[in-house]
């Protein structure tokens, strides 16, 4: 695992302290959407599909820091949105690092290496910078040639002036296992800390429906791109969530860890879902139907969910809140997970690859060397 | 979220391969009938959901156009509100069910006619045109 230990310390520590006082709900991560304007025009974005009017609008630092201090969690991520479009993003991300919150902004890069020399690394602060895969795979994704290039330049001057840096992509139908294999490598390669990956989810006010995973379909896809793992490859996530991913544990929704807060309030029930909006975290934990979310409750809207903001704090309190959990997670840092069924799917997907397919791009990549040989 | 997968069991939720994804109806520029206060409730349950803005004609003549982000559906409609941003104020303003006598999908789907698909078959032909740097750019602000 990529986290570095004082983070751990911080998380576990919260989660144990919750969990002695007999806290039952409780938020792990903040998704503050400091605003949803953004550079990119991506067709699987659920986020920025708004009137001109409301692109416009944005938190300011006060209320920022007001709802971290409200709902009190230990790490706040930055998502959007492009959060470095924010005229005050600098105040925003330095008043989070004064309170001790370990802050991940994630962006899409094409404004990172102009606006590095105003921030100051911190072990509070990490680069998240979206990444979907190797450049032909990601321009394609973010639907703008050129834009991996661009990403790319500013993760090497971050990790050039010191920041925590890691990559975070998002896969859809179509995502091929071995080009993401040799992403990992690439990414490694520029020094980033970690890597964090998720299925796309089905955004209601997504313009494309078409492309999502199945929770079969990522189950498969996972298993083939993370077995077999690699020496180098670093993953800023759980062990144990990344075990989820890939079939082997089953975990059910945390909707309230990672709560969302933008223009429009506290987001009820979660960070995908938009079901209205609460005035404040207690409200939005006291007013909401919680028993109607996550797959077990037969919600058809979460019938696909596997994101990370639902499942990953589920990973991380089994993890930090028993014995056999921390085990797991000790155990599923250092393993490689060998699985020979694994590298079959590969294998398989490397022939369907080579299928022509309706409506996707051929892209093409003759560089790459089959898995097999290279393990 | 389509209709198929509200009849599922968790077993076949295990077992999806592509999950289908929400459906939307073409309401750029719809005026519901409001005869009753259930079709009022539809309809405001519609532009919670809708891309754009809507007009709100109110029983006292007012206007109002808004981008609707959360209703309250109380027991009556006098117990129920919708809340809403408009372009030319900086506070959320609320304004309750029974004072609404018109809705007017009138502004634009922002996501309307931005599938995967037609950025494929866009990419492709300028790709086959010998273009070079191709992609989609955000809409202007103004």
């Amino acid at each position: 695992m990529a986290i570095p230990i004082s983070q751990m310390a911080t998380v576990a520590s919260y989660v144990l302290k919750k969990r002695f006082t007999g806290v039952q709900r409780y938020p792990l991560v903040l998704m503050l959407e400091p605003l949803f304007r953004c550079s990119l025009a991506c067709a699987g974005c659920g986020k920025v599909q708004y009137p001109p009017h409301i692109l416009k609008k944005q938190l300011t630092p006060e209320e920022c820091f007001a709802a971290v201090e409200e709902c009190g969690a230990p790490m706040v991520s930055i998502p959007g949105g492009e959060p470095l479009l924010h005229p005050q993003i600098v105040e925003i991300v330095n008043g989070l690092v004064a309170r001790k919150k370990y802050v991940y902004l994630c962006t899409n890069a094409l404004e990172l290496k102009k606006k590095l020399p105003e921030f100051t690394p911190s072990k509070y602060l990490t680069f998240s910078v979206h990444l979907d895969g190797q450049r032909e795979h990601h321009d394609f994704s973010v639907c703008r040639d050129g834009v991996y290039d661009i990403a790319v330049e500013g993760i090497q001057e971050a990790v050039r002036r010191g920041f925590r840096v890691t990559t975070n992509a998002t896969f859809f139908d179509g995502a091929d296992p071995n080009s993401v294999r040799a992403f990992f490598d690439e990414v490694m390669g520029m020094g980033v800390e970690g890597v964090v990956l998720s299925p796309g989810y089905s955004y209601e006010k997504a313009p494309d429906q078409n492309r999502f995973l199945g929770r079969a379909r990522v189950r498969r896809l996972f298993r083939a791109i993370l077995s077999n793992r690699k020496p180098a490859w670093k993953f800023n996530m759980s062990p144990l969530f990344l075990e989820f991913l890939m079939g082997d544990r089953n975990y059910e929704c945390t909707p309230w860890g990672m709560p969302a807060y933008n223009i429009f309030g506290w987001q009820k029930p979660c960070y995908l879902l938009q079901e209205g909006y609460a005035e404040s975290y207690k409200e939005l934990l006291e007013t909401t139907s919680w028993e109607n979310y996550g797959v077990a409750s037969g919600n058809p809207k979460c019938a696909n969910c596997m994101v990370s903001c639902g499942y990953e704090t589920t990973a991380v309190i089994d993890g930090f809140g028993s014995l056999k959990g921390f085990l797991a997670m000790v155990r599923g840092t250092f393993s490689s997970y060998r699985d020979t069924h694994a590298l079959k799917l590969l294998k398989d997907f490397a022939s369907q690859q080579a299928a022509p397919r309706k409506n996707l791009v051929q892209i093409e990549n003759s560089e790459r060397v089959p898995e097999e040989i290279n393990a | 979220m389509t209709a198929e997968v509200q009849k599922y069991t968790l077993e076949q939720v295990e077992a999806l391969e592509l999950a289908p994804g929400t459906e939307h109806e073409n309401l750029e520029g719809w005026v519901p009938a409001l005869a009753t206060d259930e079709d009022l409730r539809e309809a405001l349950a519609k532009a919670l959901d809708y891309r754009g803005d809507v007009a709100l004609t109110l029983k006292d003549g007012r206007q109002i156009e808004a981008f609707i982000f959360n209703c309250h559906n109380g027991p009556s409609l006098a117990e129920s509100w919708v809340q809403y941003y408009t372009s030319s104020a900086s506070e959320k303003r609320k304004v309750g069910y029974a004072e609404i006598a018109r809705i007017e999908f009138s502004g634009k789907d922002r996501a309307a006619g931005k599938h995967w698909e037609d950025w494929v078959k866009s990419y492709n032909e300028k790709k086959a045109a010998g273009e070079r740097n191709i992609g989609l750019a955000p809409e202007a602000l103004e």
